[in-house]
């Protein structure tokens, strides 16, 4: 279902800018503005997953569907480093662990909420001929126990890579070339914000 | 004690996002929008080359690189904490940069700018601090981040020597005995370093991958990091991270140096990479 939705919107992408260019390997101000979208959309759809694994009203059968799903958001072994103001070392969670620990937290009530703010980097072509970028956004959590009192709250900046890739895909007997965004390896660190 | 600039500044990210839908306190989020998130936006704002919000500007638009747009941003570009760095030598970076003939910009494949990363290693067991020097080389379709260089001091007592005694050497005819004292030579092991050439440069880089190639040497974690940037002709500045409350947070410069010559310029960049002993 998602694949569709981010065909679709990539399509709508394509069509504002014309006719893709197979050759050209720069990519126009018009079509990364397309791409910014579509890595925004999935950046969003990533948010709203880790909001619903670390609510405590979502069931554990619902929870472990929503992180399949946040997973395919993600290049393999992708990795989340995470570190806080208390502690500089980062330490360094496969992207399953991290949502695993973040639904297990020993919270009674945890709420997840996103600042309305994010910043996107340019591009940059890799050696293998890729785009990677960064998107940065900021997520507000606050834990607490069933008595009311307020255990624990942070907000934390997370860096996290895209890769942005030409790939092709056959639609009724024609090749159709499009951009394909997948999210990376994420750094999570506590702001004093 | 914030300049006009930054002081307007604030005020344009405050008044452009009260339409939006806010999700959470609009003080945070206007420190938040202040933030030089990524290094990639110190080179933008830099550069004057994205609106307070921090949406792209591209060359067909009338505000890239507009002095205006540049001379609002590097004011917050500094680390205003930081009373190191005298206010006329800003004002005159600031004025150089800006200079209507030929303006100053910061180009991120353009050399003459490389990272320090203070990492953490594990050698044996025991948690030793290792710097890393990296900068970006091109390969292939694009580029990438290489490491130029390795400082660990863990390494240095490999290396000693004391230059001023006498100390042990290999006499000048011992070639015509086929150099049969290396044996004794090599059973110093602890200061081999004195029969080696005078000229001759510790490279940690090279003992650093080889006790990795060996097992010895593993990686624990990335501490800190900074930037080191000698692209602007005349100038050095340091680039940092600094994560405080307020608005004048994220990507800084945190240090400033006048270059007057190459001389200078090379002193310095040996200093950076511990390469002046």
């Amino acid at each position: 279902m998602n694949n569709i939705k981010y065909l679709a919107a990539l399509f709508v992408g394509l069509l504002l800018v014309g006719s893709v260019s197979a050759q050209k390997d720069d990519i126009s101000p018009e079509r990364k503005q397309a791409i910014d979208s579509l890595a925004l959309e999935k950046v969003r759809d990533l948010s709203k997953y880790i909001s619903i694994i670390g609510s405590k009203k979502t069931p554990f059968s619902e929870a472990q569907r929503v992180m399949d799903r946040a997973e395919e958001l993600f290049s393999p072994d992708s990795e989340m480093g995470v570190s806080s103001l208390n502690k500089k070392e980062i330490t360094y969670y496969k992207v399953r662990k991290y949502f695993e620990r973040l639904m297990a937290l020993n919270y009674d009530r945890v709420t997840i909420s996103w600042y309305d703010i994010h910043y996107i980097s340019d591009l940059e072509r890799q050696p293998d001929g890729r785009y990677v970028g960064v998107v940065t956004i900021y997520q507000k959590f606050e834990g607490a126990a069933d008595d009311g009192q307020m255990k624990y709250k942070d907000t934390t900046k997370k860096d996290i890579t895209i890769y942005v890739e030409r790939k092709k895909t056959q639609i009724q007997g024609r090749t159709i070339e499009f951009w394909d965004v997948l999210l990376g390896d994420i750094r999570v660190s506590e702001t004093s914000a | 004690m914030r300049s006009p600039h930054q002081l307007l500044f604030i005020l344009v990210v405050l008044s452009s996002f009260q339409l939006e839908a806010q999700l959470l306190d609009k003080d945070d989020e206007s420190k938040l929008y202040a933030e030089t998130k990524q290094v990639n936006q110190f080179f933008r704002r830099f550069n004057g080359e994205e609106d307070e919000k921090g949406k792209r500007y591209f060359p067909r638009d009338r505000q890239f690189r507009s002095e205006k747009l540049r001379k609002k941003y590097i004011g917050i570009l500094f680390d205003e904490n930081n009373h190191g760095i005298n206010n006329d030598l800003k004002i005159e970076f600031v004025d150089d940069v800006l200079n209507k003939n030929s303006p100053k910009i910061l180009d991120f494949h353009g050399g003459n700018w490389f990272s320090e990363v203070g990492t953490s290693f594990a050698m044996n067991g025991k948690a030793e601090p290792v710097t890393i020097f990296m900068e970006l080389e091109k390969d292939h379709l694009g580029s990438k981040w290489v490491i130029n260089k390795v400082h660990a001091s863990m390494f240095e007592p490999y290396f000693k020597r004391d230059t001023t005694k006498v100390g042990k050497f290999l006499h000048p005819l011992s070639h015509e005995l086929d150099f049969m004292n290396l044996r004794k030579a090599f059973n110093f092991r602890d200061s081999l370093s004195q029969f080696t050439v005078k000229r001759f440069i510790p490279d940690h880089l090279s003992v650093f991958l080889y006790e990795i190639k060996n097992g010895n040497l593993k990686f624990r974690t990335v501490e800190a990091m900074k930037f080191h940037f000698f692209q602007i002709e005349g100038w050095y500045f340091e680039l940092s991270e600094f994560n405080r409350p307020g608005y004048n947070t994220g990507w800084l410069i945190s240090n400033l140096v006048k270059v007057n010559n190459e001389s200078e310029k090379n002193l310095l960049r040996k200093y950076l990479l511990y390469e002046n002993n």
